[in-house]
């Protein structure tokens, strides 16, 4: 770890060529984060000047992660909505050369005094806030969706794909990850493969920014209650809003609780504020779909990490943990879905 | 006596969480620490039921396969489920169980596909009984405790 802080000194001060020293004072690693190692870094820095502190996260490539994921489409993504309404760190330089530290990485300024983890919110001072975070949660996640993909520079990198075509785009992917990864065959997750396949959602008005991974947990919130920063965004393309939405919904990131999704306000005002912050009328049909999609996607990635840890790539405990209990509730989720289609079917 | 696994396990997670974790001053190694309990606890949980419940989820799908074979036109599904449905699960190592279910699960999947395309009665009652046996198979795995 020293070792790694060192190094990561050290590409700094080739990057801050003004700066006469710089010191790697504090470096931890943060915990989470399957798809990247994430450090936080107090670095000192000594100049024409005087001297100063930065506080900065490094995320760094994983040498497997539970999820493949582009680093370079999650950078431009911070890039992108830096300075908007939708708040994120400031992104500071990213790194592709393996030579500095193994792996490519990336740099953002760390928003300090704030948390992301969802126990939290149950505790004070931030229980007092979990009303008003909701709000915000779900407005931001809107004000996302209304983003205009093409103004922030996103369509020069990120496929554009026809709107008719979102739901088979994702859907397609992460079939092919549980084709790929499935270490036993996986009855309930084809059913429900057929399923949205039969009976594909109506196509969105136009393209969205997708998060990929916008949820409790994902985002930075401060004990005044405000939301500070989205983070996460390794999963970012474009594509149907309502799957933002509807992974959002997830009953995982609430569960057991099917009340309140993401442990913050009820469903019907969640809905409603995103409604109006995207200014987009939701289809229920369509987010009906995007539902049961969510959880299965949900299943792929606990199934992708099942098979990471089971093979020895990656015996980070996490990955035994997503690819066991998160695999339990998104299974008894969507059969709970199958069997509602169906009994719809007989009736 | 020697104490049983699933209390080994249980014991042994609590002493992790209670003493170990709090001593650490690192978040991230305390962070380990407590996921690794969890896991012990998961297993403990496992550890009682592991050979039971596949022993009934095999059993419950063969029965399936028993009941849809005769049903099937000739050929190598309606073969492969009969000859599914006569096997038995003669060890109860869970590695063993675990082969079985993995290929009796591959069969639940060829039927259920070729139910939902077929409009008989017969096809809607074996959909069902699919589609029940599904459910039963998630409630069966279920864990009594979600730790994230």
């Amino acid at each position: 770890m020293a070792d790694l802080g060192e190094r990561f000194a050290a590409y700094l001060a080739r990057q801050w060529r003004e700066a006469d020293e710089v010191r790697v004072a504090a470096f931890e690693r943060i915990y989470g984060g399957a798809s990247r190692e994430t450090y936080r870094a107090a670095v000192q820095v000594r100049g024409p000047r005087g001297q100063s502190e930065r506080r900065l996260i490094l995320r760094r490539d994983p040498e497997s992660s539970l999820i493949e994921t582009d680093r370079a489409n999650e950078y431009r993504a911070y890039v992108a909505f830096h300075g908007t309404r939708v708040p994120v760190p400031r992104p500071l330089v990213l790194e592709t050369d393996p030579r500095w530290l193994d792996r490519p990485f990336f740099v953002m300024e760390e928003v300090v005094g704030a948390v992301s983890s969802a126990k939290l919110l149950a505790e004070p001072p931030y229980a007092r806030h979990v009303e008003r975070l909701g709000e915000a949660k779900w407005r931001i996640l809107g004000e996302i969706a209304a983003a205009d993909p093409a103004a922030l520079g996103l369509t020069e990198h990120l496929e554009a794909p026809p709107l008719e075509g979102c739901w088979r785009r994702e859907l397609e992917f992460w079939e092919g990850v549980i084709d790929e990864d499935e270490l036993v065959p996986q009855p309930i997750a084809r059913a429900v493969i057929r399923r949205l396949r039969r009976r594909p959602p109506p196509a969105p008005r136009r393209l969205s920014v997708v998060h990929g991974d916008y949820r409790t947990g994902n985002f930075l919130f401060d004990a005044e209650g405000e939301i500070r920063a989205i983070l996460d965004w390794e999963m970012c393309h474009l594509g149907d809003p309502l799957e933002d939405l509807a992974w959002a919904l997830d009953p995982i990131w609430s569960w057991p609780d099917r009340e309140r999704p993401g442990k913050l306000i009820p469903r019907d005002r969640a809905l409603a504020s995103w409604s109006a912050a995207s200014g987009i009328a939701i289809d229920a049909r369509a987010l009906e779909w995007w539902e049961t999609f969510a959880s299965l996607k949900g299943l792929a990635i606990w199934i992708s990490s099942g098979r990471e840890f089971a093979e020895g790539r990656n015996l980070d405990p996490i990955l035994a943990l997503a690819s066991w209990f998160p695999t339990d509730v998104h299974e008894r989720v969507l059969v709970e879905r199958l069997a509602a289609e169906e009994d719809g079917d007989d009736s | 006596m020697i104490p049983e696994v699933d209390w080994v396990l249980r014991a042994s997670a609590s002493r992790l969480l209670a003493e170990v974790a709090p001593a650490l001053g690192d978040a991230y190694l305390r962070s380990n620490v407590e996921v690794i309990a969890a896991l012990m606890a998961a297993a403990a949980e496992e550890y009682d039921r592991a050979a039971h419940l596949r022993v009934e989820e095999n059993r419950a799908m063969r029965a399936i396969f028993a009941d849809a074979a005769p049903l099937l036109d000739e050929g190598t599904l309606r073969a492969r489920l009969a000859a599914a449905a006569a096997e038995t699960d003669e060890s109860l190592r869970v590695s063993d169980l675990n082969a079985a279910n993995g290929r009796l699960r591959a069969l639940l999947i060829e039927l259920h596909a070729l139910v939902e395309e077929r409009v008989e009665d017969w096809a809607a009652r074996i959909r069902k009984a699919v589609g029940a046996e599904l459910r039963a198979s998630a409630q069966r795995r279920a864990l009594s405790f979600y730790p994230i």
